[in-house]
């Protein structure tokens, strides 16, 4: 039955295996994104990982690559290491349902993701930065907003998904066409879940 | 960037020497505090200690010039929006043409910034004085599973070399004549020809790592042996504890009445 089955798995070597590899595609999609003067776009191999092997790998190269970019470049990233943990997840169970194949599926998936980055980052953001949220153009919204009487939480909020809404969208794009670009070998290979005998596995991809 | 992603500096002080857990927890608790923490004074304390920590462990030049990269814009951003618009704001302070500041605004992103202070000088002074691998091998040795230990310990190679193919690619692309520059559309599409060749060759790889890995009896279900033990002992574990304890205490004064 249900959602659950997404995180009954065995981790087995090539799972495990999987999750520097996304944490890299993270790192380099990042730098990446900042050649191009892009968004953040950190997360890529996060949406990649669940998509292909469930919302544990998505999950753990979520919270692992904000811990070691912490340990590195940014010290403030481990505060959001709940966010891209949650990313991790909502893509997960979005590989297990086979949501990739159906236009309104990538769509949902696209919308899961803006929304529970968006809501866990808000309160870090007010805890944080007063509800800032650190990214000029949303900050000049959030400016405009708190001074025509809006309440704190809304304006932070609305600052936070103005970033995530074309972050998330560039995001979930590149790692649908990416997750299509892979040999079907590799796609069946890193599935770990387990299906209940009843359940129908998703028809293959493309 | 290729030189490695640990920023540790080698050293001998204390704090080098210091379990890493103990390290751990006193940059959790310092930041937990910080933020629990009800006024400027109690927050410019625990800066101040963290300082002294840093001064301690030799690497207060180091700190700064990362530290102060990150915090000098972040403040500003904070002074300028939360001066000019916060829900709080009613004593006027100055006033730029038409731009009215207020004190509470002020107070409120001085604050904050003297937190986000305090994050980034326990996590720098954690990061500085702890090696990566070390963190990992002291959290296995706590039973966190070989497998997780395997996990973090191959991001940190495989990151770097990650980079290199991605600048590779860049390179590569671009001679084709690939436009990284001009409007967002454009830029955004030319992020998927980037993106593709990167996550392929690195995906490739990992089925031959899994196999060595396998051979080697990675998925073994026995018990690991520590290759060394860390120095720990008596005060670092009362330490432990009592910053441990300090956090839930600080929650609990704050309930009762601490301002």
């Amino acid at each position: 039955m249900g959602v659950l089955n997404a995180f009954r798995v065995r981790m087995n070597t090539l799972a495990i295996v999987l999750i520097p590899v996304c944490i890299a595609i993270n790192w380099a999609g990042h730098a990446l994104a900042q050649a191009l003067h892009l968004f953040f776009l950190d997360s890529v191999g996060t949406v990649l990982g669940g998509l292909l092997a469930g919302p544990w790998v998505g999950g753990i190269s979520g919270l692992l690559t904000n811990i070691i970019s912490s340990g590195s470049t940014d010290p403030i990233a481990w505060a959001y290491c709940g966010v891209a943990f949650a990313i991790g997840i909502v893509a997960g169970i979005g590989g297990y349902y086979g949501w990739y194949r159906t236009w309104a599926g990538r769509i949902t998936l696209y919308v899961l993701i803006v929304l529970v980055a968006s809501v866990i980052s808000t309160p870090i953001n007010i805890n944080l930065y007063a509800g800032q949220s650190g990214v000029p153009f949303g900050d000049a919204l959030y400016t405009g907003m708190v001074k025509s009487g809006w309440p704190t939480w809304l304006a932070a909020y609305i600052d936070e998904a103005s970033g995530d809404i074309p972050d998330k969208l560039i995001t979930v794009v590149v790692a649908t066409l990416i997750f299509f670009g892979l040999p079907n070998r590799y796609r069946s290979l890193f599935s770990v879940w387990r299906r209940p005998s009843g359940e129908p596995e998703p028809a293959p991809a493309s | 960037m290729a030189g490695g992603l640990s920023l540790y500096a080698e050293g001998s002080s204390f704090l080098h020497r210091a379990h890493p857990l103990t390290k751990g927890v006193l940059m959790l608790s310092a930041v937990a505090l910080a933020f629990i923490a009800p006024s400027v004074g109690w927050v410019i304390a625990i800066l101040l200690l963290l300082l002294a920590l840093v001064t301690a462990a030799g690497v207060l030049r180091r700190l700064l010039t990362v530290a102060l990269a990150i915090l000098l814009p972040l403040t500003l951003l904070l002074l300028a929006v939360q001066g000019f618009a916060n829900v709080n704001n009613r004593t006027e302070a100055f006033a730029l043409g038409p731009i009215v500041y207020y004190r509470e605004g002020l107070a409120i992103a001085a604050l904050a910034a003297l937190r986000i202070a305090c994050l980034v000088c326990a996590t720098f002074l954690f990061s500085f004085t702890t090696r990566p691998a070390d963190i990992a091998e002291a959290l296995m040795q706590r039973g966190l599973s070989p497998r997780m230990g395997y996990v973090v310990q191959a991001a940190l190679q495989i990151i770097p070399q990650t980079l290199d193919t991605a600048g590779r690619i860049q390179d590569a692309q671009r001679a084709r004549g690939l436009e990284t520059e001009g409007s967002l559309p454009r830029r955004a599409r030319a992020y998927l020809p980037l993106m593709l060749p990167l996550v392929l060759s690195s995906l490739v790889a990992t089925q031959e790592r899994a196999m060595a890995l396998e051979v080697r009896g990675f998925g073994l279900a026995v018990k690991r042996v520590a290759r060394f033990d860390f120095a720990d002992n008596t005060y670092q574990r009362v330490l432990r504890w009592l910053l441990a304890v300090a956090v839930p205490g600080a929650i609990v004064a704050r309930v009762v009445g601490w301002r």
